[in-house]
C-alpha cells in the first residue's frame, strides 16, 4: 500500500519536521471543516456580536476547556520531565558496588541519598575494585551521617570534581576536618557545623559531639539530590566514629587513595568508573560475587521506568480518555449555549440566509472557543508544568524541567481537530430548529 | 414580472393537527398596501408567516406572481425571501451589538459576492432614508426603540425586496415613534411599488393601508378599504 521510496523519505526527514508534519496532519481536518462550512461567507463579525452578547458565558466556557486540556497535556509533559529528571540525576553513576542486597534500594540510597542501613564492604574489596586496570574511578561513597536536611557523604575529591566539575566557590577539602557542600546546602563557605549520627528523624545529635568540621568549598549544581549534600573527607567519616582513617600509621593525615586494605574501615558504596564504555559490562560481571552486588544505576532506573511504563500507559489513555469527556463536554454544553442564540439564528434564516450561512455562523462560533480554549489551554500546562515542577524538584530535589514537546501539541491538534468536526452536530441541530416558534420565543 | 400574491385553498395546521389557518381565496395585487387586524390568536401571524414562506401549508397554494411558494423546499423559500421579501417584526430583532449599518447589511454577509456591494449600499440609503445616517457606527443597544425599528425597516429593505412584511411594527414604540414608522413604511410602499402587508392593531397603520383584512378564528373576513385611492386589493371572504 505505503510506495517504496516512502519509509526512505520519511524517516530520513529530520525529527523536527516529522513532528510538525503530524501536528499540521492532526489539525488538517478542522482547518478542512473551516474552510468547506466559511466558504464565500462572511460570518465573523457576527459571530464576534454573538460571542460578546453573552461574554461572560462565554468566556467560563473558554476557561473550562482551557483548564481540562492545560491538565492533560500538563500531566504527560510532567511525567516525562520526572523521567528525564530522574534519568540525569543518576547520569554521573556509571556503576555502583554495594554488599549483595536489592538493586533499587541501593540505587535510592546512593544515587538519590535516601537513607537506608547497609552492611559494609571491607578494605579488601575495595582494593581490588580500585586496582583492577579498567578502573578509572573507585570512590567510596560514605553515607549515614546528616547535618540537618543535609547528608553527610564520605567520599574522595576525584568523586567531587567528577560529580560537578570545578567548584562554584572554594576550594577542594583537604583535612578531615574540611568539608564542599551542595550548591543548595545554607551553609557558607567558613562556617562549621557537628554531622549528627543517622539521617531524617532518626538522626542522633550529639553522637558525633567534639567533631567540628568547616565548609571550604561549594560545589556548582547538579541538578541531583546531591546539591543538597555535604561532601567531607571518607576519613572525616571514620574519624568521627572512632575507626581507622584508612591510611597506614605515619599517613593519618592524607585525604584520598590510595588506602590501605588493613586500616580500610568500610564503605557502603562504591562509585565505579572505567575508561570504556565495553569495560563496565566487564567490571560489573566481575564484582558480582557472594561478597559484593555492582549495578548499573542508569538500568536499573529504565527497569523501574519499564515498569511504571505501564503506569505510563494508563496515564496516556487516561489523559486522552479526558480530552475525550471534554469533547463531550464541549458538545454538550455548545448545544446548550446555541439555544441562547435560537431567536437570532431563527431571524437569520427568516431574513432568507441560506442553511450552510447558519451552519457557518453556528460552527465557527464553536471553533472559535474551541481554539481558543486549547491555545488558553497550552499556556496553563505551560504554567501547571512550571509550578509542579518546582514542587517536585523542591521536594525531592531532583531537578525537574518539565516542558510541553511535540506529544502534547499533537494531542492539542487531534483534541481541536475532533472537537471542531464534531460540533457540526450541534450546528446541523440548530438548523433543525423550528424557525417560527424559535421567532415567537 | 409583478408579484401579485394568490392564495387558494390554504390550510395551516398546528403540530398536533389542528386547524390554524384557512383561506379559501385571497389576491393582492403587486404594489399594494394590506393591514391585517384581529383579535389575539385569530390567525393574524400565521397568515403572514404562510405568505412570507416560513411555514409549509397542510394543502393550498401560495403563489406570489410565478413563484409557487406553497410548492417550495426550505431552501428555495429561504431563497425566495433573500431575493424579494423584506421582514419587519414586532421587537426589532437586531443584533445589539453590530452597528446600524451591519444590521441594516446583514444580507450581505451570506449574499452572493456579485451582490454584496449593492447590499450595503441600498442598507446606507434605506438608514439614510430613515434619519439614522448620523448615528454612524454606533452599536444599536444604544438606540431608542424607534431607532431600532426604523434600522429594522433599512434592513428590509436592503435587498430592494418587491415584498414588505410586517409583523406588529409599532408595537414596541410609543405613539410618536410609531406614527413615524407609519409614515415611513406606507411611504416607502407608495414610492417604489413595493407590496406592503403589515399585522397590526393600530388604527393609525390601517388608516394608511389600501385594504385591511380582518382574521377571526383563522379565517379572513372581507376586507375593508382604509383609503380607496387606485385599489387593486381584491380579497374575498369564503
Amino acid at each position: 500500500m505505503v510506495p517504496e521510496f516512502w519509509p526512505e523519505f520519511w524517516y530520513g526527514l529530520p525529527v523536527f519536521v516529522q513532528d510538525a508534519a503530524w501536528f499540521v496532519l492532526l489539525l488538517l481536518p478542522a482547518l478542512v471543516t473551516g474552510l468547506v462550512v466559511v466558504w464565500s461567507f462572511r460570518p465573523f463579525s457576527l459571530v464576534w456580536a454573538m460571542i460578546w452578547r453573552y461574554r461572560w458565558t462565554n468566556a467560563l466556557f473558554i476557561l473550562l476547556i482551557a483548564i481540562s486540556v492545560g491538565l492533560g497535556v500538563g500531566l504527560i509533559a510532567q511525567e516525562r520531565g520526572i523521567r528525564q529528571g530522574t534519568a540525569r540525576a543518576a547520569e554521573k553513576f556509571d556503576l555502583v558496588v554495594t554488599a549483595p542486597g536489592s538493586e533499587v534500594q541501593m540505587m535510592l540510597a546512593t544515587v538519590y541519598l535516601q537513607p537506608v542501613d547497609v552492611p559494609l564492604i571491607d578494605g579488601k574489596t575495595y582494593d581490588a575494585i580500585a586496582t583492577n586496570e579498567n578502573v578509572a574511578l573507585a570512590a567510596p561513597i560514605a553515607y549515614g551521617d546528616s547535618f540537618r536536611d543535609a547528608s553527610v557523604i564520605g567520599t574522595t575529591p576525584a568523586f567531587v570534581t567528577h560529580l560537578s566539575g570545578d567548584l562554584a566557590e572554594g576550594r577542594m577539602f583537604a583535612a578531615v576536618d574540611e568539608a564542599v557542600v551542595g550548591a543548595r546546602v545554607p551553609l557558607d563557605i567558613g562556617a562549621t557545623f557537628t554531622p549528627s549520627h543517622g539521617v531524617g528523624e532518626a538522626a542522633e545529635e550529639g553522637a558525633h559531639e567534639g567533631a567540628v568540621l568547616r565548609v571550604v568549598g561549594r560545589m556548582a549544581a547538579t541538578g541531583n539530590p546531591w546539591d543538597k549534600a555535604i561532601l567531607v573527607p571518607v576519613e572525616s567519616v571514620w574519624k568521627v566514629h572512632g575507626l581507622p582513617l584508612g591510611h597506614a600509621p605515619g599517613h593519618e593525615s592524607q585525604i584520598g587513595p590510595p588506602f590501605d586494605p588493613d586500616y580500610f574501615p568500610g564503605t557502603p558504596a562504591i562509585l565505579v568508573r572505567a575508561d570504556q564504555l565495553w569495560a563496565n559490562y566487564a567490571l560489573r560481571s566481575e564484582f558480582t560475587t557472594d561478597r559484593t552486588m555492582a549495578f548499573f544505576p542508569g538500568a536499573v532506573l529504565s527497569q523501574l521506568h519499564g515498569l511504571l511504563g505501564d503506569v505510563r500507559q494508563v496515564m496516556s489513555v487516561m489523559a486522552v480518555v479526558t480530552q475525550v469527556l471534554v469533547t463531550l463536554g464541549v458538545l454538550a454544553g455548545l448545544a446548550v449555549l446555541i439555544r441562547l442564540y435560537a431567536r437570532r439564528l431563527a431571524l437569520l434564516r427568516a431574513l432568507g440566509a441560506p442553511d450552510r450561512f447558519v451552519l457557518s455562523v453556528v460552527w465557527t462560533y464553536a471553533a472559535t472557543l474551541i481554539f481558543t480554549g486549547a491555545i488558553l489551554g497550552i499556556f496553563v500546562g505551560m504554567a501547571a508544568v512550571g509550578i509542579i515542577s518546582r514542587i517536585v524538584t523542591a521536594r525531592t530535589d531532583v531537578l525537574v524541567e518539565a516542558t510541553l514537546a511535540w506529544p502534547e501539541f499533537h494531542l492539542v491538534a487531534g483534541f481541536v481537530s475532533l472537537t471542531v468536526l464534531l460540533a457540526l452536530t450541534p450546528a446541523f441541530m440548530a438548523l433543525s430548529r423550528d424557525v417560527i416558534t424559535d421567532l415567537r420565543s | 414580472m409583478p408579484l401579485d400574491l394568490s392564495i387558494r385553498d390554504l390550510v395551516v395546521r398546528s403540530r398536533e393537527g389542528r386547524d390554524l389557518l384557512t383561506v379559501e381565496r385571497l389576491d393582492v395585487a403587486a404594489g399594494s398596501k394590506v393591514g391585517i387586524r384581529g383579535p389575539s390568536g385569530a390567525g393574524k401571524s400565521t397568515l403572514l408567516f404562510a405568505i412570507a414562506g416560513l411555514l409549509k401549508p397542510a394543502s393550498g397554494t401560495v403563489s406570489w406572481g410565478e413563484h409557487r411558494i406553497s410548492a417550495m423546499g426550505g431552501a428555495e423559500r429561504a431563497r425566495f425571501r433573500r431575493e424579494n421579501v423584506g421582514l419587519v417584526f414586532q421587537d426589532f430583532l437586531l443584533f445589539e451589538e453590530l452597528s446600524s449599518l451591519g444590521n441594516a447589511a446583514i444580507a450581505a454577509r451570506y449574499a452572493r459576492a456579485s451582490t454584496r456591494r449593492s447590499i450595503v449600499a441600498s442598507a446606507r440609503a434605506g438608514l439614510a432614508r430613515m434619519g439614522l445616517e448620523s448615528l454612524g457606527g454606533r452599536r444599536v443597544d444604544s438606540f431608542s426603540g424607534g431607532e431600532r425599528q426604523r434600522v429594522a425597516v433599512a434592513r428590509a429593505l436592503a435587498n430592494d425586496p418587491a415584498i414588505i412584511l410586517a409583523d406588529e411594527p409599532t408595537a414596541s414604540l410609543d405613539r410618536a415613534s410609531a406614527d413615524r414608522l407609519v409614515q415611513d413604511l406606507a411611504g416607502l410602499a407608495s414610492e417604489s411599488g413595493r407590496t406592503l402587508v403589515a399585522v397590526s392593531h393600530d388604527p393609525a397603520l390601517h388608516e394608511r393601508m389600501d385594504l385591511v383584512i380582518d382574521v377571526v378564528d383563522g379565517r379572513p373576513l372581507a376586507g375593508s378599504a382604509g383609503h380607496a385611492d387606485g385599489l387593486t386589493t381584491n380579497a374575498v371572504a369564503p
